[in-house]
């Protein structure tokens, strides 16, 4: 009776063990939708963590506030600076479009590659951060009834922050850019260049290493004119991303693991820390190119 | 107190975690000090109701953890906390633990409980950290946050655990 006892145990240890290698081993797989009861929890603690993180973030940020008063003034004088170099770049902003416009009109564009960089920001609100390094993750407050689907880019005012991995109706989930891992059988990897050498420069963001706290961009060409101190920004090739999306700044530049192309450091620009507000980088045609 | 009561109670905690808590630690600390609110009941379960509460528990909150925050893969925490619920309990429901001994599995338990999760990530290849940092950076501080949250709710979660489906006619008596 003992004896059997304890087989019964250790067979329903094997069972309890193999489903759980399933259950795993099938969430892994790239799901574009979720199940009913996921959808339903998902949501469910959507609302309740929603209630929690917004009230938190308003009275930690005003603690912020008091302590950044001092440093006001002197930003003030920054922003007019900005301010007047935006109204004089507006002009030529103006100018280029008009002429963009006719010649696209002149060559017969078709109206899907007119409005192929007519990105539409969509603002969300964080709800709630799980911050384990193991498994970052971010939650906001659009979903899929909003027309959020995965892989969509997010955004904080300051850069890049994470992609879109999971959807359910209301709420999704945001993987941040420190979660890129090159050896990960999950990863991606983000089609990068250089702002102001947009046509001469290209590499891939592949991955970020916690310890230092930089990305890294790999598979640049040893001709590249990438240098040190250069903006890295999304280039939008593979139409998946959005182009033009700040990454960061190069901290240096040095040969690869096998001497052919170049890998670059780079620093993130944005902050992943105690965020509120993102917005979600909605591109017109992803859907269609995604099929 | 009836368990119901206690898992109420629980997901208070655990929504706490992602939100609450987040906003209480300072920036430099959010990417060390991992909380795990609910596991520290979970533990409590173990050791003052017995082994198959705690499996149920940890299970349940564990798979809460892996939904709501799904990345990659479901299943890790709630493994973790299954099995670190279940062993926990099998060590120690027959002995009444005084503090020092409840504090001291806890603290284990949650070791254990984060290096679980990290080597599923590991085998599934879903993550490449160094174990050496991994093991400095994150998951001794939080086995210390874990310990002084363990002892903030000692006296309370104690008894909880302790009196379930005593009814409160019969705590009057006592």
């Amino acid at each position: 009776m003992f004896n059997w006892m304890r087989n019964r145990r250790i067979i329903v240890l094997m069972i309890v063990v193999v489903l759980f290698v399933a259950v795993m081993g099938f969430s892994i797989s790239d799901r574009k939708k979720l199940t009913w009861p996921e959808n339903f929890i998902l949501d469910a603690s959507g609302v309740v963590q929603h209630w929690f993180y917004k009230p938190a973030g308003y009275i930690a940020g005003f603690f912020e506030d008091i302590a950044n008063l001092r440093h006001l003034y002197q930003e003030n004088e920054e922003l007019r600076k900005t301010a007047a170099a935006y109204a004089r770049d507006k002009n030529k902003y103006n100018f280029i479009e008009q002429e963009n416009q006719r010649l696209q009109a002149a060559l017969g564009f078709t109206e899907r590659q007119k409005n192929m960089y007519d990105y539409r920001y969509l603002i969300a609100q964080v709800i709630a951060v799980d911050n384990s390094p193991i498994n970052q993750t971010i939650r906001i407050n659009l979903g899929s009834k909003d027309g959020i689907t995965t892989d969509m880019v997010v955004v904080s005012i300051d850069g890049l922050v994470g992609i879109v991995s999971k959807v359910d109706p209301f709420y999704s989930n945001v993987m941040p850019i420190t979660q890129l891992d090159e050896k990960s059988s999950v990863s991606k990897s983000i089609a990068a260049t250089v702002k102001g050498k947009e046509l001469l420069s290209f590499g891939m963001v592949d991955n970020y290493d916690q310890e230092t706290g930089m990305l890294s961009m790999s598979r640049i060409a040893e001709t590249d004119p990438l240098a040190e101190g250069d903006t890295i920004i999304t280039s939008g090739l593979g139409e998946v991303f959005p182009k033009g999306m700040v990454i960061g700044t190069v901290k240096s530049r040095q040969v690869g693991d096998y001497g052919l192309t170049h890998t670059a450091l780079i620093d993130p620009a944005a902050d992943f820390e105690h965020l509120t507000e993102v917005f979600v980088v909605e591109v017109p045609n992803a859907k269609e190119s995604a099929q | 107190m009836s368990l119901t009561r206690i898992v109420l109670i629980m997901l208070l905690f655990f929504y706490a975690e992602g939100t609450i808590f987040y906003w209480l630690v300072p920036d430099i600390w959010t990417n060390r000090l991992v909380p795990h609110f609910a596991l520290a009941f979970v533990l409590f379960a173990a050791l003052y109701r017995g082994r198959h509460t705690s499996l149920f528990l940890g299970f349940a909150f564990g798979f809460l953890q892996d939904i709501v925050f799904y990345d990659k893969i479901l299943g890790a925490h709630a493994f973790a906390g299954a099995l670190v619920g279940y062993l926990t309990g099998l060590l120690m429901e027959r002995r009444r633990s005084t503090m020092l001994m409840a504090l001291t599995m806890i603290s284990l338990s949650t070791f254990v409980y984060d290096n679980v999760v990290f080597f599923i990530y590991q085998v599934f290849r879903l993550n490449h950290l160094d174990y050496d940092w991994a093991l400095v950076s994150f998951m001794l501080p939080s086995v210390f946050l874990q310990l002084g949250f363990s002892l903030l709710i000692y006296v309370p979660a104690r008894r909880w655990f302790e009196n379930i489906g005593v009814k409160k006619s019969e705590e009057k008596e006592e």
